[in-house]
């Protein structure tokens, strides 16, 4: 089956080469290049899944979560972008996008993380991931609710090997766990990324004004 | 010790005194008449005489047995008492102990106990007699003087030998430079040798990059670790036609002790491109309490041992890299299983 994909991102350039990447693997419905555009898109086309770039001329990525949401909660969003700071990768995925992948990645990659995102899963780009070790540090803590604010040291370790380029199947055999059991920790990662008030998540979400 | 040989040719005795006078240079007569006169002094003459004698016929030892001998029969005619001459005995056989073993001690060799030994004795001796205060820089004077003799070499030497080795380690770190460089650039300009437009570009980049190391900084422009490797990456993603997806954790502002880092990381970096066969490598950094890269690509992997001695990529420009600066590297391989090398370097 294939997905249903809308996507967003203000250079046409781009859009013309991811549309030719994933043809004959997904089913583009809808491309837009501003959030004005992508909002009411969206919740009329109900897409699966939204390529989602991180920064769009009229507000971030997460502008076109947080007008989607609500309406439509069954859309997932997957961020996708070359390289950007740690604070608007961090707040698009706070704003609620399920994963983060940089434009290098492989077609067969896109694929796959398209895939996953539409199963509710997580994809951690290795970028991602280390940006996530560097918020979650050891020792940096401000109240807040302790589960939440910290990672677990196999989260940890998962996320250290996203980092090194790992594939969630390559960190299952070295950590001799199952492949599910991997998914189930960046998954973990992920909502606690989303629901912690860590004080370096709460500061860079701040910093943007989104709080 | 100067070159003495006894004078078959020309000889009272033994030769000494002709042996003695070709090798300072003066008239046979002279020498024979100074040794007459030195006989005179309590037989010290005679002594010296058989000392030469037995130095002539490499009976080293005894030959430094009679020489102190013949020196303290001269010392007692003179006038010394006996405290004195037993102790600028004592003395100078500590000399001759030392000048026996090449005047210095090498590093890490042994002390030249009995030498040290003979010289402090004589020393307290000799203060001993002189020990009144109407000398009283002679003591400590002799002392240092004395450290300064057996002391000194060691400490120069010590000197040279740290030289020796900073020369050295600077040597491989430029052997390491040019591999990273230059040979690289020469490879590619083989290959590429039908195509003048490249191999300008990689001859106008080259002498940009040697320019660079040459004249500035080795890793110019960039404000901190992540920056150096992202330049980096950059550059071997143009040569190579690679991509290269970077990750970091943290970072560090870039300073010279991160240069070697940097430079190792690439070079593992273009080992990635150049050899795993595959398109794609990963980098991430992490910085905390210690800095760690690492450069992963999903190739073809090696065999350790087939590596040839003489490609100094990664025993180099890598490993020995990491270990000068004072970090390690350490490269996971095997065929089949791609590579990842692993630089670390404490903050």
């Amino acid at each position: 089956m294939t997905r249903r994909i809308v996507l967003v991102d203000d250079h046409e350039l781009f859009r013309a080469g991811v549309r030719g990447e994933l043809a004959g693997a997904v089913e583009i419905v809808g491309e837009a290049g501003s959030v004005a555009e992508a909002v009411p898109m969206i919740r009329e086309l109900d897409p699966e899944v939204v390529l989602l770039d991180v920064h769009l001329p009229d507000g971030g990525g997460e502008g076109v979560i947080a007008g989607v949401a609500q309406e439509r909660p069954g859309v997932k969003f997957l961020a996708l972008s070359v390289s950007d700071a740690a604070e608007d990768v961090i707040s698009v995925i706070r704003a609620g996008a399920r994963g983060y992948v940089t434009k290098t990645i492989t077609r067969a990659e896109l694929v796959d993380a398209i895939e996953r995102v539409a199963e509710g899963d997580a994809v951690f780009s290795p970028r991602l991931a280390g940006f996530v070790l560097d918020a979650f540090k050891d020792g940096e803590r401000v109240g807040g609710d302790e589960e939440l604010d910290q990672l677990t040291p196999r989260e940890r370790e998962v996320l250290q090997l996203i980092a090194r380029g790992y594939r969630y199947k390559e960190i299952a055999a070295r950590l001799h766990l199952s492949v599910k059991t991997v998914e189930a920790h960046v998954s973990s990662v992920l909502r606690k990324l989303q629901l912690s008030s860590r004080h370096e998540l709460t500061r860079w979400a701040q910093e943007r004004r989104l709080i | 010790m100067p070159h003495f040989e006894l004078n078959k040719h020309d000889r009272v005795l033994a030769g000494v005194c002709s042996g003695a006078a070709a090798q300072l240079g003066v008239d046979a007569t002279v020498v024979r008449l100074v040794f007459a006169v030195l006989a005179l002094a309590g037989g010290a003459g005679i002594v010296l005489y058989f000392a030469l004698w037995a130095y002539g016929t490499h009976r080293r030892w005894v030959a430094a047995v009679l020489g102190v001998l013949a020196i303290a029969g001269l010392l007692e005619a003179l006038g010394l008492s006996g405290r004195g001459v037993a102790g600028a005995t004592l003395v100078l056989a500590g000399l001759f102990a030392v000048l026996r073993r090449g005047g210095s001690v090498r590093p890490g060799g042994k002390l030249p106990t009995l030498a040290v030994i003979l010289l402090v004795t004589g020393a307290v001796i000799l203060l001993g007699h002189f020990g009144s205060n109407a000398r009283p820089f002679i003591g400590p004077g002799a002392v240092v003087g004395m450290l300064l003799f057996v002391v000194g070499p060691w400490v120069w030497r010590l000197q040279e030998e740290r030289a020796d080795r900073i020369r050295l380690e600077e040597r491989a770190a430029v052997a390491a430079r040019v591999h990273d460089s230059v040979l690289q650039t020469l490879a590619l300009v083989q290959r590429h040798a039908d195509e003048p437009a490249r191999v300008g570009s990689l001859a106008r980049r080259q002498e940009r990059e040697l320019r660079r190391w040459l004249y500035g900084s080795g890793v110019p422009d960039a404000a901190s670790l992540a920056d150096a490797l992202a330049d980096a990456a950059a550059d071997v993603e143009a040569m190579h036609n690679v991509q290269i997806e970077l990750a970091n954790s943290g970072d560090a502002p870039m300073e010279e002790r991160l240069e070697p880092v940097v430079l190792a990381a690439r070079e593992a970096m273009t080992n990635a491109a150049k050899f795993s066969g595959v398109r794609e490598v990963s980098v991430y950094a992490e910085v905390n309490g210690s800095i760690a890269v690492f450069v992963r690509d999903r190739g073809a992997g090696f065999d350790r041992a087939s590596v040839p001695e003489d490609r100094r990529g990664l025993a180099e420009s890598i490993e020995g890299r990491m270990r000068r600066a004072g970090g390690e590297a350490v490269v996971t391989t095997a065929p089949g299983e791609g590579t990842e090398v692993e630089l670390r370097l404490p903050r």
